[in-house]
């Protein structure tokens, strides 16, 4: 009788069947899909996903073994990274977290983040466990444009940046530093900030810099590479930008990075520097690296059409048109593919597709003025390039992304998917670092704190409204309701 | 009462309140290992007299901690799994290990004017203490006021029995009234230390005076005589059982109890038969000279001639075997001799009468035989030749200790002579003929009132325990009742004690048990009980002002029981053996 043994049934359709209902995460996003693709897809959706995995299983399987010169997709193993390997190293988890307050509705008021570091093996506890957490209230920063969305995003970005590289000065003989969420986030998005002031600069090193001398540098240190070589690439006005020191987000982030690289260089060994992300909807690795290698060979075989004849349409005939139609992404991809304990190849990342020009309001200033971010790629002033990898650590959960600075070499990658895989295991129904986990915890920002931030603002705004500071009819009217109405009330239901 | 200062407390500080706070229970967030199960705290609070415009008055909330909990938040239950199916040492891992909420939960005990009040008794707390307030480690000499109660000023009545478990600088004094008056039980296993405690009661009640009877079925109270300071005041009985002293319904009990039941025409006869041996038994010295020699020879037994005529269960056998023997060979002299020496006519039975009471000799020499064996054994554990004497309340005197040593004796034997001097002690109480109050000690409690009777003697016994706990207080009769086997107990006997002692307890049956009759126990307490050091008890109920755990005091006595190492013994014994070969 011909058995066939484990790693052959992954190959073949019933394998995936197998795999997928052991995996109910990816089940319930499979019929997620299923239900919002268009209709010609839902019929086969699941059978016409598992012949596809199946096609791509046997692909790297075939290249593993040699037989395939044109491999799809490499996978590395890490399942037998051991605790052993990692005595005695120093570990830093930095987050961040954002506390909302009710008013009328949920406005950012609090940011804090939280640093957990940690040296394996040490058995005094006194030695082996430091705490930090820093907070902001945004309300204090007088840059940034608060009317927008993302403005606490760009403080905690900002803030987190700061609190790495106080680790990294902090701590000598640091091993990892690890993030929560992308090492360097896809900034495009962020530009067009109203710039930071001096002040504002200084709330934030209060926190982060121990010695006043050291913030004060990092300070000036920026203030002159922005005076020589950044503000006059970005903007014309750079002359009043200098003059008025401040600090324009996105330039400011990206000294930080690169200030962050150049010390963790200056180290040998040098530390790991990671940022992982979970739960990611990114589908760049599938559309430009995996299905691109993909598309390439279907038509090197000259079955271009193999999609089409799979799914029964004509439009599938590129990677984003199939990513676009289907659904997939990274994590739901490599899920499939990658087996718990393997990391995928590592891809430099593309981050700064968005860096365009954009139009920029200094503090206190109603106008803008127009300001090109494209100088902020990588190079001299730039921001870093990234490298990225999935870890997939356990059956029940997704791969996390994990993204290191390329300049740092290149087993930053391998070493630190390496760590992120030996903490997470700690972790397997949540397949995520542990450690990262611990310093959520103590980012996030407890609800009782915010409802008394929340009680604060109220009673003042009370008092504003009762000594007649505000004497706009409308403004008044939006304030009581902004104060006393949580709910709606039968004093504030629309006039019949 | 001092109050104390601000930097006093500050080096006394064991936590703050947090989370919801009731007058009958709250939170303390603690530092680490500040603080233990079952420690007393207290918590300054202010509280405004209502409807009054009075300054708000200084209280000082007293709390008991009832549990601790200890939780590691950064630290998931799901990492833990992972650590021991990879069996790796989570110190070796980035796991955080160090911070950790330990919370402890106490009970509120009640509240007093923190500007002193002299006694220590506490009134109910009717707000809750303040949250974020500061709990701290009162004084030793204030907590043993608090633990004292009202007792402060009834010092006459406190027995000190014991030390606070976690503070043993502090005295425990329990009310010695309550225990007397309203009865005590001390619950737990073998070898926590229940006749320690006992006997430090004792000890305690003896130099008050109180006339204690304790029933001893296993000599662990015949130390009690080697305490100098008690000597004169414990004696010690053995209970040989003076048969002709007792009425002839008590016999029946014990013939009964030791050999099998009576017939209805053998109990019918018997009160003239038992009589009738009595006075056959009572002559001056030539009419016994003269008797002996005619019964031995009616009976052609030379045995009886040898020994003579004894006032015990043999003779009482014979006796009726000459009745039997005169009725069925219809032997008239023989008959009337018998009830010339008897004085009692209704011994000149028919054949058909000395027919039914053949049986009755078979169940007597049966009695007397096991009842001589127990009794020897008996005799031999009291280490006195001092029988119970005929009138029990004799047993009832001003300072003095009564052991009734009941060892040797099997389980319905002791049910039998407890119930019988317990019986007479009350009545004798009851109809004020005796006048001194009493406490009757029963070790093995439930040998004396068990649950459920399976002989004659238990329920004759559980009755009378039954009745001396329900109505002992009104007739100064207390009890202590000490059982290894609470569950079981007669569950109305047990209820009707006041006061508890409990010590450790590992039958999950027994702890159920305790946990429902016992409604001063807590339930944090309750669960403590199978985790108790030797010593180490619970007080609840009348006897101390509210739960504590303590220390017991050791008892100035020793136990027959208290086992010496059997290998130390052994070697001991070979050495004397070795000696006398050599001399």
């Amino acid at each position: 009788m011909n058995h066939r043994t484990s790693g052959d049934r992954r190959l073949t359709e019933e394998g995936v069947h197998d795999d997928l209902q052991r995996q109910p995460h990816l089940l319930m996003k499979l019929a997620e899909n299923a239900l919002t693709v268009a209709e010609s897809l839902r019929d086969n959706y699941f059978k016409n996903t598992a012949r596809f995995v199946t096609a791509l299983r046997r692909a790297m399987h075939a290249a593993g073994q040699g037989k395939r010169s044109d491999p799809i997709l490499t996978a590395h193993g890490i399942e037998n990274a051991d605790w052993s390997a990692v005595q005695g190293e120093v570990v830093t988890f930095i987050d961040g977290g954002v506390g909302r307050v009710q008013i009328s509705s949920q406005v950012p008021i609090l940011l804090r983040v939280g640093s957990y570091c940690v040296r394996t093996g040490e058995r005094r506890l006194a030695e082996r466990e430091r705490f930090g957490y820093y907070p902001v209230i945004l309300g204090d920063l007088e840059g940034g444009s608060k009317e927008r969305k993302d403005f606490p995003d760009i403080v905690r970005i900002t803030a987190e940046l700061l609190g790495g590289l106080s680790v990294l000065d902090r701590t000598p003989d640091l091993c990892v530093l690890m993030f929560h969420g992308p090492l360097v986030y896809l900034m495009g998005g962020y530009a067009g900030h109203t710039p930071f002031t001096e002040r504002d600069t200084d709330l934030f090193l209060r926190h982060y810099a121990p010695d006043p001398d050291l913030g004060r540098q990092l300070k000036e240190g920026f203030l002159r590479e922005a005076r020589l070589d950044i503000y006059p690439q970005m903007t014309d006005r750079s002359d009043e930008w200098i003059k008025r020191r401040v600090f324009e987000p996105l330039a400011w982030i990206a000294y930080l990075y690169r200030r962050l690289i150049r010390e963790a260089r200056r180290r040998k060994p040098t530390p790991i520097i990671a940022g992982v992300v979970e739960r990611g909807e990114l589908r760049w690795f599938s559309e430009k690296v995996l299905l691109e290698r993909v598309f390439r060979g279907l038509r090197a075989k000259g079955n271009a059409d193999y999609f089409n004849r799979m799914y029964g349409r004509s439009d599938l005939t590129s990677p984003k048109a199939l990513l676009d139609r289907l659904g997939y992404t990274d994590t739901l991809l490599l899920a499939m593919l990658l087996q718990p304990g393997q990391f995928s190849e590592p891809w430099e990342i593309e981050k700064y597709e968005g860096l365009r020009r954009g139009a920029v309001s200094l503090p206190g200033e109603a106008g803008t003025g127009l300001v090109n971010f494209a100088p902020l790629k990588p190079g001299k002033i730039g921001f870093p390039q990234v490298r990225g990898c999935y870890v997939h650590v356990s059956e029940t959960t997704e791969p996390v992304r994990v993204e290191v600075f390329e300049e740092l070499g290149a087993d930053q990658i391998v070493e630190a998917a390496r760590r992120t895989y030996l903490y997470a295991r700690l972790l397997p129904g949540y397949g995520f670092p542990v450690g990262l986990d611990i310093a959520d915890k103590l980012a996030h920002v407890p609800a009782w704190l915010t409802d008394a931030y929340g009680k604060l603002i109220r009673y003042h705004l009370g008092v504003s409204l009762q000594r007649g500071e505000i004497s706009d009819a409308d403004m008044r009217r939006i304030l009581v309701q902004a104060i006393y109405m949580t709910h709606r009330d039968w004093l504030f239901r629309p006039k019949a | 009462m001092a109050i104390s200062n601000d930097a006093q407390q500050a080096t006394r500080y064991v936590g703050t309140i947090v989370g919801e706070s009731t007058s009958r229970e709250f939170r303390l967030a603690v530092a680490h290992e500040t603080i233990r199960e079952q420690d007393i705290i207290a918590v300054d609070a202010e509280l405004r007299q209502p409807e009054s415009n009075a300054p708000p008055e200084k209280i000082r909330v007293w709390a008991k901690v009832q549990h601790i909990e200890r939780l590691n938040p950064l630290f998931p239950a799901e990492a833990g799994h992972e650590l021991a199916a990879t069996r790796t040492d989570p110190f070796d891992t980035v796991l955080s290990l160090s911070r950790e909420m330990v919370t402890a939960v106490c009970q509120v005990l009640g509240a007093e004017p923190l500007a002193g009040r002299s006694g220590g008794k506490l009134d109910h707390l009717r707000y809750p203490p303040q949250p974020a307030s500061s709990a701290y480690r009162p004084d030793s000499k204030d907590i043993a006021r608090v633990v004292l109660g009202e007792l402060q000023q009834k010092q006459k009545r406190a027995l000190d029995i014991a030390t606070l478990s976690n503070r043993p600088g502090v005295d425990v004094k329990v009310d010695g009234h309550a225990i007397v008056k309203r009865h005590l039980a001390i619950l737990a296993m073998t070898g926590a230390g229940k006749s320690w405690t006992a006997r430090r009661i004792i000890e305690q009640l003896a130099q008050k005076n109180y006339p204690i009877v304790i029933f001893d079925p296993h000599g662990d109270y015949t130390g009690l005589a080697d305490v100098p300071s008690l000597k004169d005041q414990v004696q010690r009985y053995y209970a040989q059982f003076p048969v002709f002293e007792q009425e002839p319904e008590s016999v029946i009990t014990v013939v009964e109890a030791l050999a099998w039941q009576l017939a209805d025409t053998q109990r019918s006869m018997f009160n003239d038969l038992f009589k009738g041996a009595k006075a056959f038994v009572s002559g001056t010295p030539e009419e016994l000279k003269e008797r002996t020699q005619w019964l031995s020879h009616h009976l052609g037994n030379e045995t009886i001639l040898r020994y003579g005529l004894r006032p015990n269960l043999f003779f009482l056998a014979d006796f009726v075997t000459a009745v039997v023997k005169a009725g069925k060979s219809k032997d008239q002299e023989a008959l009337a001799k018998i009830v010339e020496w008897s004085g009692r006519e209704n011994l000149r039975v028919t054949r058909q009468v000395a027919n039914w009471l053949e049986g009755l000799t078979s169940r007597l020499r049966a009695a007397a035989g096991t009842l001589y064996r127990m009794e020897r054994i008996n005799q031999k554990i009291a280490r006195s030749a001092q029988p119970l004497p005929t009138d029990r309340t004799e047993l009832v005197c001003y300072g003095q200790i009564s052991i009734v040593a009941l060892a040797g004796y099997t389980g319905d034997f002791q049910a039998t002579i407890y119930s019988i001097i317990a019986d007479d002690i009350f009545e004798a109480r009851v109809r004020d003929e005796l006048k001194l109050p009493v406490l009757l000690l029963l070790e093995e409690a439930h040998n004396f009132a068990p649950a459920r009777a399976s002989m004659p003697a238990e329920q004759r016994a559980i009755t009378t325990t039954r009745q001396i706990a329900q109505e002992g207080r009104k007739f100064g009769v207390g009890l202590i009742l000490i059982s290894q086997r609470p569950s079981r107990l007669d569950e109305t006997t047990l209820s009707q004690c006041n006061s508890y002692i409990i010590m450790r307890m590992v039958n999950p049956a027994d702890q159920t048990y305790v946990r429902r009759v016992v409604e001063t126990l807590a339930e944090d307490e309750a669960r403590m009980l199978p985790d108790l050091d030797v010593g180490e008890a619970i007080l609840s109920g009348q006897l101390i002002n509210f739960p504590v755990l303590v220390k017991m005091k050791e008892p100035e006595s020793k136990g027959e029981r208290e086992e010496r190492d059997a290998f130390e013994v052994l070697e001991e014994v070979r050495a004397s053996i070795a000696n006398e070969t050599r001399r």
